[in-house]
């Protein structure tokens, strides 16, 4: 009898076939934040000078790079939703769904492929950040934690953003109306998290809403191992960890018990 | 079994509720006895009406994929995929990706799917919409001979002339309503040698009476503008009938009896508007 880990995996495999196949998205979700570093982060830093001194040495480039990471888990959660719609078009899901296996289970492997996927997209972006000269990560707890911290921080944000994905796509019936909520609230809110700009720096309404901002906590996070832009971050790394921790388990858990029967 | 109905007539729904995609309102499914649940499905083939495949897949990766969602073992699994891609025909196309399947390879495709786990009862959903002869010849032989080893089959469909040839039974459902059940033959018995239908302009009451009792005539069925009647031999009847109501006659199609007909007489319209054919001019 098979479980719901052998289901997974068979799920993940092709789910890990079909973007590998896919050049298109594997190319765009990292070449888009690595043209976004180069334009953007050299253009600010050369552009604007930015004093902040949460931008070390006014080194916009390497300030984005958290936040990058962090984009390319958001997009890869777009992505895989999309997939998801795929499949539900193609008449998929509904021949998988008549498998032995409860609609909950097949959902939760097709969302652990997209939390694996968003999350190795993502640190291929912190690989690269990390090789490409010009753009400087200064680990200040070294990089083992630094990593180890990253590394955790994407995979409670994929998980996240995940639940949020499973959430919409089984309320949202077309693909144009998923990425219509997703670019009206998530694109805003990323904005909003401390990826372009410190939010100290800014005018206290948006301070407030950038704390409320769920993507905030991760983005600080990230800041936090990998950029030392202060010893604690802006918010401090317990309170990140725990209302990332407890958003992802709680989004997650939330979109898996909306499965239906049928999708 | 061949659940014969037009589109909307509930087939489909039927269909869902015994593979428990959906629940019924009122009463229970029971799959061989037991309540729908994992143990059920896992004893299910379905053949989904629209292709399920997902095109950047091989065939292959396809029947892996559900193989193992249905825990076939693994070294099992690749024999069994070969053979049953063998069986439909398609076993050369084995790595090709699914976008490059014509519609006719894509169905066979579903039926090696729902084939893959050896199931004791097959569902499918109008199998064989829209296909060449060639692909409708191999579903077809494919089927037969799993229900020659015991595998209980029902398909849904709206085509009298598949139901009759390879139906051991046909439930006849209209607006979700079970009107007849029994085997083609059976169902078909109670008609006369020849069926006709006629164009006639807005049939009387009197006129119906009237050929109703003209001997060697069955029952007669008016449906807007053509009649429905079933005779023991058109070849006398239709000079008769000329004869008689020449002037109301518009157009006529004659044929041997058959499911179509048993069809009209138990349901008292054609199905999904089989009449509307162009008619031969008297």
């Amino acid at each position: 009898m098979m479980g719901v880990a052998g289901a997974s995996l068979a799920l993940l495999q092709r789910d890990l076939r079909a973007v590998a196949r896919s050049r298109s998205q594997l190319y765009s979700s990292v070449l888009f934040p690595l043209m976004l570093m180069a334009l953007l982060g050299v253009g600010v830093s050369s552009g604007l000078e930015p004093t902040s001194p949460r931008i070390l040495d006014g080194d916009y480039t390497s300030f984005l790079a958290p936040g990058m990471i962090a984009m390319t888990a958001l997009f890869s959660s777009t992505f895989s939703s999309a997939g998801f719609y795929r499949d539900r078009e193609s008449g998929l899901l509904r021949a998988l769904l008549a498998s032995p296996h409860s609609a909950r289970t097949i959902l939760f492997g097709k969302a652990l492929s997209a939390i694996l996927i968003g999350s190795l997209q993502a640190l291929a972006i912190l690989v690269l950040a990390v090789v490409i000269p010009g753009i400087d990560l200064a680990w200040q707890f070294g990089w083992l934690g630094g990593v180890a911290t990253v590394v955790a921080t994407v995979l409670a944000l994929s998980f996240m953003l995940s639940g949020l994905s499973l959430l919409l796509a089984l309320r949202v019936k077309t693909m144009q109306g998923f990425h219509l909520i997703f670019n009206l609230v998530l694109f805003p809110l990323f904005f909003l998290s401390g990826a372009f700009f410190p939010l100290d720096q800014v005018p206290g309404w948006l301070e407030v809403i950038g704390y409320v901002n769920p993507l905030t906590y991760a983005v600080d996070l990230l800041h936090y191992a990998s950029y030392a832009d202060s010893p604690d971050g802006l918010i401090g790394p317990l309170i990140d960890g725990l209302v990332l921790g407890g958003l992802a388990l709680v989004v997650f858990a939330l979109g898996l018990s909306r499965a239906p029967k049928a999708v | 079994m061949t659940l014969l109905g037009p589109n909307g007539a509930g087939k489909s729904t039927i269909l869902k509720m015994l593979s428990g995609e959906i629940e019924p309102q009122e009463g229970a499914v029971a799959i061989f006895g037991a309540p729908q649940g994992p143990e059920a499905r896992r004893r299910i083939g379905l053949v989904l009406q629209e292709p399920s495949t997902d095109d950047l897949m091989t065939l292959q990766e396809t029947l892996e994929l559900h193989g193992r969602l249905f825990g076939l073992p693994r070294r099992e699994l690749g024999r069994r995929c070969d053979e049953i891609l063998d069986d439909l025909g398609i076993g050369e196309r084995g790595e090709d990706r699914c976008e490059t399947l014509s519609g006719g390879l894509r169905r066979r495709l579903d039926i090696a799917r729902a084939l893959l786990h050896c199931p004791d009862l097959l569902l499918l959903d109008e199998p064989t919409l829209a296909l060449d002869p060639d692909s409708s010849t191999a579903i077809w032989r494919t089927l037969h001979e799993r229900a020659a080893d015991g595998v209980a089959i029902v398909v849904c469909s709206n085509d009298t002339v598949e139901a009759e040839a390879n139906a051991d039974r046909v439930v006849i459902i209209s607006e979700g309503r079970i009107l007849a059940e029994d085997s083609p033959r059976n169902l078909t018995a109670g008609l006369k040698r020849d069926a006709l239908e006629l164009d006639w302009s807005s049939p009387t009451d009197d006129e119906l009476s009237n050929l109703s009792a003209w001997p060697g005539v069955g029952d007669v069925h008016r449906f807007h503008d053509s009649l429905h009647l079933t005779v023991d031999h058109s070849a006398e009847i239709v000079p008769q009938l000329f004869q008689q109501y020449g002037s109301r006659i518009t157009g006529i199609r004659i044929r041997e009896s058959s499911l179509r007909d048993a069809w009209f007489q138990i349901v008292g319209r054609p199905l999904n508007g089989e009449s509307v054919v162009p008619a031969s001019q008297p």
